[in-house]
């Protein structure tokens, strides 16, 4: 008979925010495109409504941004464990998981990572997210709010070189985010099916794979 | 010089003689009025609107008409004999313009002096984008503006900053980027920027020199990229900056409310080629502006040219464009590229 073991992987208020963020990113992708190609570019009719809506998921995705924070910071605890790459990841950990990205993924051998509820990001992924959550999704952030309050925050624009380094941080920021939408949905398909690391970020449990 | 050209070169000369003939007269005759009119002891007497700035006035088109052309019933006995000589009226000589106005949304509101200091008056495009709206605000109160501004238009401050009145609430055309180089008080760093004024501005250029070489530094009528790069330097350590309003070039007198003016992208999709034509107005020691043309393009562009100037969705850079698309290729690549080695060796995974 074949026996099936789960891991409950990713907790409910994880996978809310996942997906609320998700929906979020892609709507401001797609209207910031609208916003700074307007003459090609006219997916949510007029002008207004693409800034609308850019600026109200901007909000959610801000205060989404907030909740993750404290939920890792203060409620799970895990932010530094999870997200944070340690000495020997830094050593071999990041070269041994590219090594089988690049290499023994196509010779058909396993994946040196396992995810654990307390370990869950091989440390490709740990770099990634760091720098994505802690440095890029921040960035993106703040940009876009000194952005949406130009007049009020005029002494900030200044301080960091005038509207236009901002406008063009935010764009280039929002590009990382865009590529990595590219990447990140195809990676999720390298599980040992296609569709096993799309189930836990859906209902939290992982299949765990059979490796005797 | 053939007989044809001659006979046009002397009735030129003749003109031109005539005209500064005419200016001269009209000269002497308007000293007569502004020996009591353009002291401000007359004030006193009779009321501010009686003062004529004599420096002012003699910028305006109207000065070179002469006082008794609009203010035609003015007796010998003046003022001594008592008689009141009747108010100008602008339709003798504005007759267009009056007709317009008064069939529009304003012209029961106001009229043409409410707005028009007919003794200072400028040309449109000698007035800076501020000076218009200072007198908009002196009835509309700009906190009030701001408030009514935002139940629809996102960031109204920083528009009603941009933008003079006039450009959305009249049948203006023609639109261009005019900047103006902005300051703040002396000695206080975190001061309201304000339009720089002449004399601010003469005192940072050595003798001699005009104001506009402040930008123009090869002084020749035209500013480039480079020259606009060279000043934003300049100007951050000196708590300058280069301020952009989006400027009518004709207006008209037709106040209303243009239905096309709500829909955002009027200005913002109007895309690269639009907008590309941009000036820089200096102040002139008159109080009016002179604006040098600037390579075109350059305000537009979004690495260069002007830090503090970005219009949405019309602002560009192609090289920020480039970078932009080579990340979005570069994240294309894993699922193209990796995808392919994956489908290639399919059959190695197999009994995983």
């Amino acid at each position: 008979m074949n026996h099936k073991e789960y891991i409950y992987l990713t907790p409910m208020p994880v996978r809310i925010w996942h997906w609320l963020n998700a929906l979020g990113i892609v709507t401001l992708c797609i209207t910031g495109l609208q916003i700074r190609f307007p003459e090609y570019v006219n997916i949510f009719g007029t002008y207004k409504s693409a800034i609308t809506l850019h600026n109200t998921a901007g909000i959610v995705v801000s205060i989404s941004y907030g909740l993750w924070l404290f939920y890792y910071m203060f409620v799970a605890g895990t932010l530094a464990k999870l997200y944070v790459p340690n000495l020997e990841d830094l050593k071999s950990g990041i070269f041994r998981q590219a090594f089988f990205y690049f290499f023994n993924y196509f010779l058909g051998r396993p994946n040196p990572h396992h995810s654990t509820p307390d370990n869950k990001f091989n440390p490709m992924q740990k770099a990634a997210y760091l720098m994505i959550m802690l440095v890029l999704l921040p960035l993106v952030i703040l940009s876009g709010i000194v952005l949406m309050n130009v007049s009020p925050l005029r002494e900030l624009i200044l301080i960091v070189g005038g509207i236009k380094i901002l406008v063009s941080a935010h764009f280039l920021i929002a590009c990382c985010f865009f590529a990595f939408l590219f990447v990140h949905i195809y990676l999720a398909t390298l599980g040992h099916s296609p569709f096993a690391h799309f189930k836990p970020m859906w209902d939290g449990w992982e299949e765990v794979e059979d490796h005797h | 010089m053939n007989m044809q050209s001659s006979r046009l070169m002397s009735y030129l000369i003749m003109v031109v003689l005539s005209v500064a003939g005419v200016a001269s007269a009209m000269g002497a005759e308007n000293g007569k009025c502004l020996n009591c009119h353009g002291s401000k002891e007359i004030i006193g007497k009779g009321g501010e609107r009686l003062y004529v700035d004599e420096a002012k006035f003699a910028a305006t088109t109207h000065a070179m008409i002469g006082c008794t052309s609009c203010h035609e019933g003015v007796t010998p006995g003046h003022p001594q004999d008592g008689f009141r000589p009747p108010k100008a009226r602008c339709k003798e000589c504005h007759g267009n313009i009056q007709t317009e106005y008064a069939q529009s949304l304003h012209g029961s509101k106001a009229a043409c002096s409410d707005c028009h200091n007919p003794h200072t008056v400028k040309k449109p495009l000698s007035v800076s984008g501020d000076d218009i709206n200072a007198q908009c605000a002196k009835c509309h109160d700009t906190k009030k503006i701001i408030t009514s501004h935002t139940k629809w238009l996102p960031q109204a401050d920083l528009h009603i900053d941009a933008i003079p009145c006039i450009t959305c609430h009249t049948g203006s055309t023609n639109y261009v980027i005019t900047l103006y180089i902005q300051d703040r008080p002396a000695k206080q760093n975190h001061a309201d920027f304000k339009v720089a004024s002449y004399n601010e501005l003469t005192s940072l250029v050595p003798e001699g020199k005009d104001v506009r070489s402040l930008v123009d530094k090869n002084g020749d009528g035209l500013i480039s990229m480079q020259e606009l790069r060279t000043f934003n330097h300049e100007a951050r350590k000196k708590n300058m900056r280069l301020w952009g309003m989006m400027t009518p070039e004709v207006v008209t007198h037709s106040y209303q409310i243009l239905d096309n003016r709500w829909d955002c992208s009027f200005c913002h999709a109007s895309g690269p080629k639009a907008m590309q034509t941009s000036y820089v107005a200096f102040p002139d020691k008159n109080g009016t502006y002179n604006r040098v043309a600037v390579e075109k393009g350059a305000v537009l562009d979004l690495l260069y040219g002007t830090p503090d100037f970005y219009m949405m969705g019309s602002t560009r850079s192609t090289p920020l464009n480039i970078i932009g698309a080579l990340i979005l290729v570069g994240g294309l690549m894993m699922p193209i590229g990796h995808g392919t080695f994956r489908f290639l060796t399919r059959k190695n995974r197999k009994e995983h």
